[in-house]
């Protein structure tokens, strides 16, 4: 795996939420779960080609998906805050290699400081660290992320996992680990 | 109860806690309050945010027993009445400015009881706070059909000339009375902001002038449903049609199970401003195709087309082969508008199989690991400092506006930090711009540790940017700090020293690096340097000084040294 950069703490909503179809009604942009930022307020820049794609997929849909459907506003991605996952930097990282001329399978991973905007508890704190990889080739299926996901834990020491389905904006099919 | 869990977990729900309503009322007041409460088993269980056909008992059960293959999914049918017969809803181009959209449906000869009245409001709230962020996106409002008469009218008006009397109220009032009279509603005060300032109120009304509601307020008592109503008209309206469809269909599908007819729904037909008909709801049944092959290659798993159909089946995605048994259809109900893509279906195929079935593999293709060179430096140094016998610190990236500034004998708007627009405490103002408020604070909540207190941190700080396509950037620092009873410049002056020669980097002017004397505001006077290497001022060392101890509550002399180390990557 290789480590990828990570140092920007501050992100535009774009990378951060856009770019990995969260709508941008969702919860998770509220007030209360993001550090939005007063100063730099706005990104000044955005990837015009790929910003126009992003806009017509939650709008519109695209790419076998049916989309949003609802008016995606360019102002909400402008928005900059304190990244709250370290996928933003995956997301980015992804972008980069699709620009590459002939597609080469790559192994990410990045271990770094995301910020949530939660109140604090004896389990809670508003930084905490994430761990994230990414596995980018052709023909990969579910049970490979659960393999490399059960050799990762066993590494730490962690052998009894099981899968659970859940959700998330970004990814599907989606799962939690639980260790027992 | 474990069966329970299991069955919950492979679904995809979880079961967070079983407790029972005198349990909840022991925790939250007391056990002699709890007495005479009951005692039957409650679950309370997780719903993934996507899944707004589980929120209610009627559609979690129903997807439960689909899963088990215990019913089949039911058919939810539109019946739509005879010319003339149907109820109507007009929508008027005054409601443009504030809440353009509205849809309704009818339940007709429907049969309530306590369980089935309290689902179904409990329904409602639950959408209101998911899909309809609370309320701004859509809002539901419910009444008795046999109070009123269409055709329905729904426009705005002036606040002063929208006159009703409100749910559970006893006398009537006007809208901006009621937004006086809910401003201190514990629930209701929340969602007055979504029309208050408007100039038109959004508003209801039959054909006799009767307020069914003012949404996203508040329904009108006269429409008031109980559990002896028999036809229920439902209206969304909000700002999103999408959304508002989607609530309606929810509504409907779940509680048309209590139907005279169970299942059926009647339509009412929708006219707009500018003279367009539509039917709702729209309980629409997408028909899309899947290759079986596509299927088995995402999930990792080999099954045959009709076992897969059987599996999507289950997941209330009614599904058979087609072709020459090399593609399924599969059937979207209303109740899935979750389903966007190929690979929600994949997903739900792989659920239906079981994830813990799945046979787990590991990717074939090779690649070359490689660390990030300003990590490995990181990483290399942080244990030659703490062979040097400095211990590490991880501090917070987040601080207050006075750690950067004004502790340190600065002006805020030198610093160009990147500030937080909505702090929950004044301790998460701004993003740190150097790593030295961090380690004073970790000082001076171990003060009471045996001296020398001797602390790094190397780690990232934040500044505004210009030249980044976000306006601000991370810089990597290294930071130490020598508290003790005397200053001990001559240690941190060492440890400079010890990090160059680390990173072989020789003491001179034209290849290595320097310190020149210089001033710091956090620095004494004369005691205080800046250090040079690579072309460029790279930080500062010194004695803190007094003023800067005072304000981070220390009471020792203190040597600092702060420099950017991602020049020597």
């Amino acid at each position: 795996f290789t480590e990828m950069p990570t140092q920007n703490f501050v992100e535009s909503s774009f990378w951060n939420f856009d770019a990995l179809f969260q709508p941008q009604q969702h919860p998770a942009r509220d007030q209360h779960d993001t550090f939005f930022l007063q100063d730099p307020a706005e990104a000044p820049e955005l990837p015009p080609g790929y910003t126009a794609k992003v806009k017509k997929v939650h709008s519109q849909g695209g790419y076998g998906s049916q989309g949003y459907k609802y008016e995606w506003r360019l102002e909400e991605a402008r928005r900059n805050l304190l990244r709250t996952h370290t996928t933003a930097a995956s997301a980015r990282m992804l972008y980069r290699l699709a620009q590459q001329e002939r597609f080469s399978p790559v192994k990410y991973f990045s271990i770094d400081r995301v910020f949530r905007n939660e109140s604090l508890d004896a389990t809670h704190l508003a930084e905490f660290h994430q761990v994230e990889g990414v596995v980018a080739d052709r023909g990969l299926t579910l049970g490979h992320l659960m393999g490399i996901l059960r050799q990762f834990f066993t590494k730490l020491g962690i052998t009894q996992l099981r899968f659970k389905p859940a959700y998330n904006p970004y990814t599907e099919p989606s799962m939690e680990v639980f260790s027992y | 109860d474990e069966e329970f869990n299991e069955l919950c977990f492979e679904f995809g729900l979880e079961l967070d806690e079983i407790t029972s309503e005198k349990d909840i009322i022991s925790k939250e007041k007391g056990e002699d309050r709890a007495k005479g409460a009951s005692d039957t088993v409650l679950y309370k269980i997780d719903v993934p945010a996507n899944r707004y056909d589980l929120l209610c008992l009627e559609g979690l059960v129903r997807g439960l027993q689909v899963f088990k293959e215990r019913i089949n999914l039911p058919r939810y049918e539109k019946i739509i009445p005879a010319e003339g017969e149907g109820q109507k809803l007009i929508i008027t181009e005054k409601t443009v400015q504030v809440r353009p959209h509205a849809v309704a449906a009818v339940l007709r000869d429907i049969t309530f009881t306590k369980e089935r009245y309290d689902s179904f409001i409990d329904l409602q709230e639950k959408l209101h706070q998911n899909i309809c962020r609370r309320r701004a996106l859509v809002a539901i409002g419910t009444h008795d059909l046999d109070t009123i008469s269409g055709p329905f009218t729904y426009t705005a008006k002036a606040p002063l000339e929208i006159k009703f009397k409100p749910l559970n109220q006893s006398q009537e009032y006007t809208a901006s009375q009621i937004m006086d009279l809910y401003r201190t509603d514990s629930h209701l005060r929340h969602y007055l902001h979504l029309i208050e300032n408007k100039p038109l109120y959004p508003v209801i009304y039959d054909s006799n002038g009767v307020v069914l509601s003012m949404p996203p307020i508040i329904n009108g008592d006269h429409t008031k449903i109980s559990i002896n109503t028999k036809n229920v008209l439902i209206e969304c309206t909000g700002t999103d049609i999408t959304k508002a469809k989607i609530v309606l269909d929810i509504i409907v599908t779940m509680f048309s199970e209590y139907c005279e007819k169970p299942f059926t729904v009647e339509a009412v037909e929708v006219v707009y401003p500018n003279g367009k008909t539509h039917i709702y709801p729209e309980l629409a049944y997408r028909k899309e195709k899947v290759k079986p092959e596509l299927i088995n290659k995402k999930i990792g798993i080999s099954e045959t087309p009709s076992s897969l159909a059987k599996l999507l089946t289950r997941m209330c995605l009614k599904s058979h082969v087609i072709g020459n048994g090399n593609n399924i259809e599969i059937e979207i109900p209303p109740t899935r508008a979750d389903i966007i893509h190929a690979c929600d279906i994949v997903e739900d195929a792989a659920i239906a199989y079981g994830y813990n079935n799945i046979q787990m593999a590991i990717p074939k293709t090779y690649t070359i690991a490689n660390q990030l060179p300003l990590n490995k430096l990181t990483e290399l140094l942080r244990l030659d400092l703490a062979a040097a016998g400095f211990t590490e610190a991880l501090t917070f990236a987040l601080c207050s506006q006075e750690d950067v500034a004004d502790k340190l004998g600065m002006d805020i708007s030198a610093t160009k930090a990147v500030r937080i627009a909505n702090p929950k405490t004044a301790e998460f103002q701004v993003a740190r711009t150097t790593l030295l408020p961090g380690l004073l604070k970790t000082i001076a909540a171990n003060r009471k540790m045996p001296l020398p207190l001797k602390l790094f941190e190397i780690s990232d700080i934040v500044v505004k940017d210009p030249n980044t396509d976000v306006g601000a950037r991370n810089y990597r620092h290294f930071c130490a700090v020598y508290y003790n009873k005397s200053p001990g410049f001559e240690i941190i002056h060492g440890l400079l020293d010890r990090v160059m020669q680390l990173l072989e980097v020789p003491p001179n002017e034209e290849n290595g690096y320097t310190i020149k004397a210089a001033e710091g505001s956090a620095f004494f006077p004369g005691r205080c340097a800046e250090v040079f290497a690579k072309g460029q001022s790279i930080g500062k060392l010194g004695v803190l000084h007094p003023d800067v101890i005072t304000k981070f509550e220390l009471t020792m002399p203190c040597s600092a040294l702060e420099i950017n180390i991602e020049p020597f990557v």
